[in-house]
């Protein structure tokens, strides 16, 4: 439905994004994940047109964006990141103004105004200028008037940033109840936002694909081992180099904090390691204060995954498992 | 077409929420008002004739500075106010293209500064009980507003559309707008006999005595739309080329 093929570009010289590609199907959810800054608001960009595509191409529901644009983009219905409507407008208005915009036909308007509103759930506010309403509710107005002029495709970027909670929830409902009619691509840098709403993940990091699956694929090739969180009486410096050493044990840090020292340990696929920790810490002579079983969450390999792209060659290979069990409970990284 | 009338439709309306365009327009009548009433004092000595005063309140001093400020001012936020705010990406990913949103904003400006000059109809009507009035000359006088005002708000939507900063947009717009209104005048200063005629054709000062006269060139009328024209065009290709950025 929507396809991105080696997409590039750079603002002066610094690139921005680079050699992007991916599909998303019809019917599908798509998140766009990665750190801000990475370049997805700018692949946004280019996907909808509000920038032009340094190389590379875009299609949409089989139209080249290039070749055809008015017809690609009247395929899209695009929700920005700034957010930014006309503030003196009535909703209704907008959204109307939004429809004729669109060329959505005159006889046809007013019944898709009405159904873009309520499926927002927008309609008890349609008479109050946008200017005087919650961002959660300009949010949803935002929406409402990107599928008013019923698109196929729609690009969602980070629609749930800036919201409290409870919008936040309201929105992704709405997000997943949408996906009956429309294929949807959606920013985030929110990693339980994919878990929770979308089908399938594309992480971006720097401008370029850094892992592309399910959530679920995801999370056993990059989620870590669950691990150990050792806390310590007194500053003890070498505590985490004579961890390491136990077997089972691929990586261990340490952080001192106020005359305690705490040490994290990431255990190898299987191996437990409480009794043996515990018996080196005794036979050393260390007060155990805590000893606590640690989930990584998908949440830490997606830093440590960044952060192993930086360390140029060293340290990257045991940063990266091959898999972990299947039985991890998913809830975890939710919040 | 309806996407256009659309944002016709929102440019103009959004005047009004705005404190400026109660500013503009208070400001306008105002000064309109006293210039009439200067003109009417002038002309109640027994030695002028009373035929020309809408002809001498459509070619005076202050209808020019006045015509150049107020279309600055009309023009800036045109496509400014939407870069600062960033609605313009809501507005450049709908299908349509740059020409018709730049057309439908020139448009939008342009009814407004038409909608500025309503209340002094009032002008020539109220003279017309106290003798006879030939309205050709009127009809023909607003014309001429309404194709410089054309000129000088597709200037400013130009300017509008370099920067997100409507104060600069309007500086920059009062300087096009001067620098086109001076050009005629520059025809006294060179003596280069071609150039001379050329600049001639751009004297705007010429062309409104005409029709503050009552004659109406179809020369002038096509220079306006020409540059009206060229104006929308630098400043599709204007947002247009921002695309590439």
């Amino acid at each position: 439905m929507l396809e991105v093929e080696a997409l590039r570009k750079s603002f002066y010289g610094t690139v921005a994004v680079d050699d992007v590609s991916f599909r998303v199907e019809s019917g599908e959810i798509l998140g766009f994940l990665g750190p801000n800054g990475a370049g997805k608001t700018t692949t946004m960009r280019m996907i909808t047109g509000f920038l032009e595509p340094g190389s590379g191409k875009v299609t949409v529901d089989g139209i080249d964006a290039a070749a055809r644009p008015r017809e690609a983009r009247a395929r899209i219905g695009y929700l920005p990141e700034t957010l930014a409507l006309y503030p003196e407008m009535r909703v209704r208005e907008y959204v109307k103004f939004r429809a004729e915009l669109c060329g959505v036909p005159r006889k046809a308007t007013k019944s898709r105004v009405d159904d873009a509103l309520a499926t927002c759930f927008v309609d008890d506010v349609a008479q109050k200028p946008i200017g005087n309403l919650s961002k959660g509710y300009r949010q949803r107005v935002g929406l409402a008037a990107a599928l008013v002029h019923g698109p196929q495709v729609l690009v969602l970027d980070e629609p749930t940033v800036g919201l409290d909670p409870r919008q936040i929830v309201k929105v992704r409902e709405l997000i997943r109840d949408l996906r009956k009619d429309h294929t949807i691509l959606l920013s985030t840098h929110i990693l339980p936002e994919v878990e929770l709403v979308c089908d399938r993940v594309v992480i971006i990091d720097r401008g370029k694909i850094v892992a592309t699956g399910t959530p679920e694929t995801l999370r056993q090739q990059l989620t870590q081992a669950p691990g150990l969180a050792v806390g310590l009486k007194g500053e003890i410096p070498e505590a985490d180099g004579i961890l390491r050493q136990l077997p089972g044990v691929v990586h261990a840090s340490r952080m001192g904090v106020g005359g305690e020292t705490r040490v994290l340990l990431e255990a190898d696929r299987g191996s437990d390691l409480r009794e043996n920790v515990f018996r080196e810490c005794v036979a050393r002579g260390w007060t155990v204060l805590e000893l606590s079983s640690r989930q990584a969450t998908l949440e830490d390999v997606f830093v440590r995954l960044l952060a192993a792209r930086d360390a140029v060659g060293a340290d990257k290979p045991d940063d990266l498992p091959a898999a972990v069990e299947e039985s991890e409970p998913r809830g975890e990284a939710r919040s | 077409m309806k996407a256009l009338l659309a944002i016709l439709k929102r440019e103009f309306l959004a005047y009004f929420f705005s404190p400026l365009a109660y500013v503009v327009l208070t400001a306008f009548l105002f000064i309109n008002g006293y210039v009439f009433y200067a003109i009417l004092l002038s002309l109640n000595s027994p030695e002028t004739s009373r035929q020309e005063l809408m002809a001498l309140f459509f070619k005076n001093v202050f209808y020019w500075i006045f015509m150049m400020l107020v279309s600055s001012i009309v023009a800036m936020r045109l496509i400014a106010e939407e870069r600062k705010s960033g609605s313009i990406e809501a507005l450049l990913t709908a299908p349509v293209g740059e020409g018709t949103v730049v057309t439908g904003k020139f448009l939008g400006g342009f009814t407004f500064f038409v909608f500025l000059w309503l209340p002094t109809v009032l002008y020539p009507v109220a003279l017309s009980r106290y003798g006879r009035i030939d309205f050709g000359p009127i009809a023909s006088g607003y014309l001429g507003i309404a194709l410089f005002g054309a000129l000088f708000i597709a200037a400013g939507t130009f300017a509008s559309s370099l920067t997100k900063n409507q104060i600069i947009a309007a500086i920059v717009s009062f300087v096009m707008i001067l620098a086109i209104f001076l050009a005629g005048i520059f025809r006294e200063l060179v003596t280069d006999p071609n150039l001379k005629e050329a600049l001639s054709y751009l004297n705007l000062i010429e062309h409104m005595d005409d029709f503050a006269r009552g004659i109406v060139d179809t020369r002038r009328i096509v220079y306006v739309l020409s540059s009206v024209v060229f104006f929308l065009l630098l400043s599709a290709r204007v947002l247009h080329g921002n695309k590439g950025k």
